[in-house]
């Protein structure tokens, strides 16, 4: 087991920090490691947002998140996008960057989803030179989530973890490691997520995300609006030991219940975080 | 017949056709547009289908969500419309609107900012001329939420202008205010949303509103005509001594109380960030 290579810290429990949860949050301070931010909900704003973030940011450790760097896609950098990024990094003091593995529009459109990227040689190149003009831009490691998907690009040229482990090493990026991806898109896909797991460069991960989804009985939909299942929690415990402890998040952003709901859930994750550090001792 | 790998542009192109198209997948997958960049015919050749769904029904997955998406996203900036239009019209309405207005923004907070122009571009939509002034409003309220913090101007430096000075002195209005003049009674609309009550519809009424924010809170104080025009006047920099003249026209000692009356209420309410004399 090893760090990552950027010495980014492990920041313990995290969750994601949501408007619902604001009140609880400034009246009653919960003792959590981290708050991670959605990017898009802070970069245009001057009024409540962005005036209750600051207040968290000063108690609390954050990070960003983001859904609209669309690094897979064939259409230009946004570096207006990217300069204001930079600008909410620096005002939250956020220890990385992070964003998806995929593409979200052309033509200058956003469909505003996580859309897969075929995992072909081209594909990986041209994500691969535009990772590295971002960092060069943002000054700072980007940090990027494998995606849950629901279909497959018939002319891949390889697996997923080969693409994801590829294009950190290739590109000298950080990986956000999503532990019910893995699980969601290797039942919409039937690989094996061990497998996935086990490929993947331990020392780019930063961060671990944690989640609820949606059976729908003929594929999974990453809802993000429910507690983590079983068949979940074994694979971040096998994940903790492979790739080690890392800052690790709860996400919950539909039917969110109370603030200590969400607390409750990722504090299950402190119980396999000590179950690893005992067996390790 | 086996064909050549699409490219990616060629690839992406052609998912954005399928996904963002408001029919069925079917019919996205065989639209001219998507046909454009892959034949449906090579559909299986370019999605792979997954032991329990077909290549369609896996494309559909994210067909499916976009208008999803679009949807609460529009139903988060104009609730009173949806509220108004009920589940049925506003879904129709979000698939028509995000085939002529789809985002080009990083955030879905912007979508809806053509929806007041969609009104005017679709004059056949029922109500169309209510349903703008309602858009006008809800939007204004999306940008006064999200306009930059600044200071109000406080009675210490209101009293440091000297009076010879008030003549040509100019105030400047916080970033988080909107001025607004409708054709329809759309703040019964705002209200019966809140309070959850029977949404009382289209009613012609010329209705004057100034939008504000104060302690992060949209607030908006219902105005006359009279009051409208000083307001606007001195928002669009007019000098003091010539909007109140020009408000107190009849020079009558009660029609210089009210002037004076809607001042003190304006200033009070932190609708202005500094005083210029």
């Amino acid at each position: 087991m090893q760090n990552n290579r950027w010495g980014l810290p492990d920041l313990g429990l995290g969750v994601g920090l949501r408007t619902t949860h604001y009140p609880h949050i400034l009246s009653e301070k919960p003792e959590i490691g981290f708050f991670e931010i959605l990017t898009e909900n802070y970069l245009d704003t001057g009024g409540r947002p962005l005036f209750m973030l600051d207040q968290i940011a000063e108690r609390y450790p954050t990070v960003m998140h983001g859904v609209s760097m669309s690094i897979g896609s064939t259409d230009p950098i946004n570096f207006e996008y990217l300069a204001k990024v930079k600008a909410l990094a620096e005002r939250t003091g956020s220890l990385w960057v992070s964003d998806h593995i995929c593409w979200t529009g052309v033509l200058g459109r956003n469909t505003h989803d996580l859309l897969p990227l075929p995992y072909t040689e081209e594909s990986l190149a041209h994500s691969v030179e535009r990772i590295k003009i971002v960092q060069d831009f943002i000054e700072r490691p980007l940090v990027l989530e494998n995606p849950s998907t629901y279909l497959e690009f018939a002319d891949d040229d390889m697996k997923e973890w080969e693409f994801v482990a590829r294009l950190a090493e290739e590109a000298d990026c950080g990986l956000l490691f999503d532990v019910n991806n893995v699980y969601v898109s290797a039942y919409n896909h039937g690989y094996d997520p061990v497998a996935y797991i086990d490929a993947i460069p331990a020392d780019r991960v930063c961060q671990y995300h944690l989640a609820g989804h949606t059976n729908k009985g003929t594929h999974i939909i990453d809802t993000h609006s429910d507690h983590v299942v079983d068949p979940v929690w074994e694979l971040f415990g096998h994940t903790i030991r492979t790739v080690g402890l890392r800052a690790t998040l709860l996400e919950w952003d539909a039917d969110i219940p109370p603030f200590e709901v969400v607390h409750q859930e990722v504090l299950k994750a402190g119980d396999w975080r000590r179950q690893e550090v005992a067996d390790v001792a | 017949m086996s064909l050549e790998k699409p490219e990616l542009t060629r690839l992406q192109r052609w998912m954005q056709e399928v996904v963002v198209h408001p029919g069925t997948v079917e019919e996205a997958i065989e639209s001219e547009s998507a046909i454009r960049e892959i034949p449906s015919e090579r559909l299986s050749e370019v999605v792979l289908p997954s032991h329990s769904m077909t290549s369609a029904e896996r494309v559909g997955v994210y067909h499916g969500m976009y208008l999803m998406r679009m949807e609460e996203a529009l139903e988060t900036d104009y609730p009173v419309i949806r509220y108004h239009l009920g589940d049925h019209q506003f879904g129709h309405l979000v698939r028509e609107y995000v085939q002529r207005y789809p985002s080009t923004s990083y955030t879905l907070n912007r979508l809806g900012d053509h929806l007041p122009q969609f009104f005017l571009d679709e004059p056949e939509w029922h109500d169309a001329a209510f349903l703008h002034d309602l858009a006008r409003l809800e939007l204004a309220m999306t940008e006064v939420f999200d306009e930059e913090e600044s200071p109000v101007l406080g009675s210490e430096e209101l009293e440091a202008v000297p009076p010879d000075a008030w003549e040509e002195a100019r105030l400047r209005p916080i970033p988080a205010l909107r001025l607004l003049a409708f054709k329809h009674a759309v703040i019964p609309n705002l209200v019966a949303f809140h309070e959850d009550r029977p949404s009382p519809g289209p009613r012609r009424r010329a209705t004057w509103v100034v939008l504000y924010r104060r302690d992060y809170s949209v607030l908006r104080l219902e105005l006359s005509r009279a009051e409208y025009d000083l307001l606007k006047a001195i928002v669009e920099g007019a000098p003091l001594g010539e909007a109140l003249a020009t408000a107190a026209a009849s020079k009558s000692q009660r029609q210089q109380a009210k002037v004076f009356r809607w001042f003190r209420t304006w200033i009070s309410e932190g609708l202005f960030a500094a005083i210029e004399s």
